[in-house]
């Protein structure tokens, strides 16, 4: 292996997306995100819409959000509801893990 | 090329409604739900379910899969005839970043939508490719140090005929230390390639870690179960802790630290900026009495203690 051929991957850092970048990588036009701020099921990163950015794990939730939306014709506060309780399981199954009980 | 017969995947009859097809999805979905499904192979069902329901919930893709399907079983050794979907026009949103998941079948039958320019159109527009997604395993270890991940994608491609291929493609990947679990990772330009000379799509990995006997970590902390014995929690001691990069810490253990007790040591955690922290958590390990000698110290122990664990909780 070549050192060129090596791709340098960059790390995103907590609050680095913008709405944009966040959007595209969720394959979701930027308003379907700005209506899910304002009704309270994304983190709500203040104001203007501009100067919005998001995480890793915003990232995740949107994505999940768009998935049960979509697989399941389900409205966004169902969704929404889904995805907490996944991270919900999420937190907890970690937590199992660190206490060696998984 | 083997036949994929995608009525079966989801379950229903050939004739069935695009409501029984949605419902029968829904079912699937549910079943295979990556993130709850403890059915083994539940993702790779999952990607298929959703192969099968793209095609037969597009009712262009569906009647296209059933003219050429004829005849055809499950399995069977097949090769679409040159110019088979002459006589269907795909108006379908193309061929995304999400059918990187799809099988060569799919691409074979469905490479074209999207990708060939219509004909009396204006030409196509030029938009950014798709981003990709994929997750990458990770040891701990590697988040001390940074490491090289080698990550092998299927990655959408157009040919000179202007149809979708899917190409699997090899990328060496340098992952900076001090990465964090759930952290993203981004390789700019790795996604789909534009159209109408539009930019490429990012790649986006998530990072996941492998699970470690001896570490864990939290965000950048670095959790880390710490064995001692009975005389040196009860005395207090130094102690020399591993860290995955190989190092010895030496850490102290305060006197009269009882089992489940846990400590801190500020910075020492997964480097980065700020670095996380140490927490190590104390579990006093008891020798065995497994010799003479060793009984008659625990004796000893009983004897000259007069000590009750059960005292405080009045057992």
């Amino acid at each position: 292996m070549r050192e060129e051929d090596i791709l340098i991957g960059a790390l995103l850092e907590d609050a680095c997306l913008t709405l944009e970048e966040l959007s595209r990588a969720c394959a979701v036009p930027p308003d379907w995100v700005i209506e899910r701020v304002r009704e309270g099921l994304l983190p709500a990163p203040g104001e203007p819409s501009s100067a919005w950015r998001f995480g890793s794990r915003d990232l995740a939730r949107v994505r999940q959000i768009v998935r049960i939306e979509r697989d399941f014709d389900a409205v966004p506060e169902l969704a929404a509801l889904v995805a907490d309780l996944f991270e919900e399981l999420d937190d907890l199954r970690a937590r199992l893990r660190r206490a060696g009980l998984d | 090329m083997e036949f994929k017969d995608y009525y079966r995947t989801l379950g229903v009859a050939r004739d069935a409604t695009a409501d029984d097809i949605k419902k029968a999805f829904r079912k699937l979905a549910r079943k295979y739900h990556p993130d709850l499904s403890k059915e083994p192979g539940a993702e790779a069902r999952m990607k298929e379910v959703n192969e099968a329901y793209a095609v037969l919930s597009d009712p262009e893709k569906r009647a296209a899969y059933d003219a050429l399907g004829r005849g055809y079983r499950p399995g069977q050794e097949f090769r679409p005839p040159p110019d088979w979907d002459a006589n269907f026009e795909f108006s379908g949103p193309g061929f995304g970043a999400e059918a990187a998941d799809f099988s060569d079948f799919f691409a074979e039958l469905f490479g074209r939508m999207g990708g060939r320019p219509r004909e009396g159109g204006f030409g196509r527009r030029e938009a950014r490719g798709e981003d990709h997604h994929a997750k990458v395993l990770l040891d701990i270890e590697d988040a001390w140090r940074g490491t090289t991940r080698q990550i092998s994608l299927r990655v959408p491609r157009m040919d000179a005929s202007g149809r979708a291929v899917l190409d699997t493609r090899t990328l060496d990947v340098r992952i900076p230390k001090g990465v964090r679990e759930g952290q993203l990772i981004r390789l700019a330009g790795q996604g789909s390639p534009g159209l109408g000379g539009g930019p490429p799509g990012d790649l986006l990995l998530e990072v996941h870690f492998s699970p470690h006997p001896r570490y864990q970590a939290n965000g950048r902390d670095l959790l880390v179960d710490l064995p001692v014995a009975p005389w040196e929690a009860a005395l207090g001691s130094v102690i020399p802790v591993p860290l995955p990069d190989g190092s010895l810490l030496k850490v102290r253990i305060p006197a009269g630290a009882q089992s489940g007790r846990q400590l801190v040591v500020h910075g020492k955690g997964i480097p980065g900026n700020p670095p996380g922290d140490l927490e190590l958590t104390v579990r006093v390990v008891l020798p065995p009495a497994d010799t003479a000698r060793a009984k008659e110290l625990y004796e000893t122990m009983a004897r000259e203690l007069k000590f009750d664990p059960r005292a405080a909780s009045g057992s």
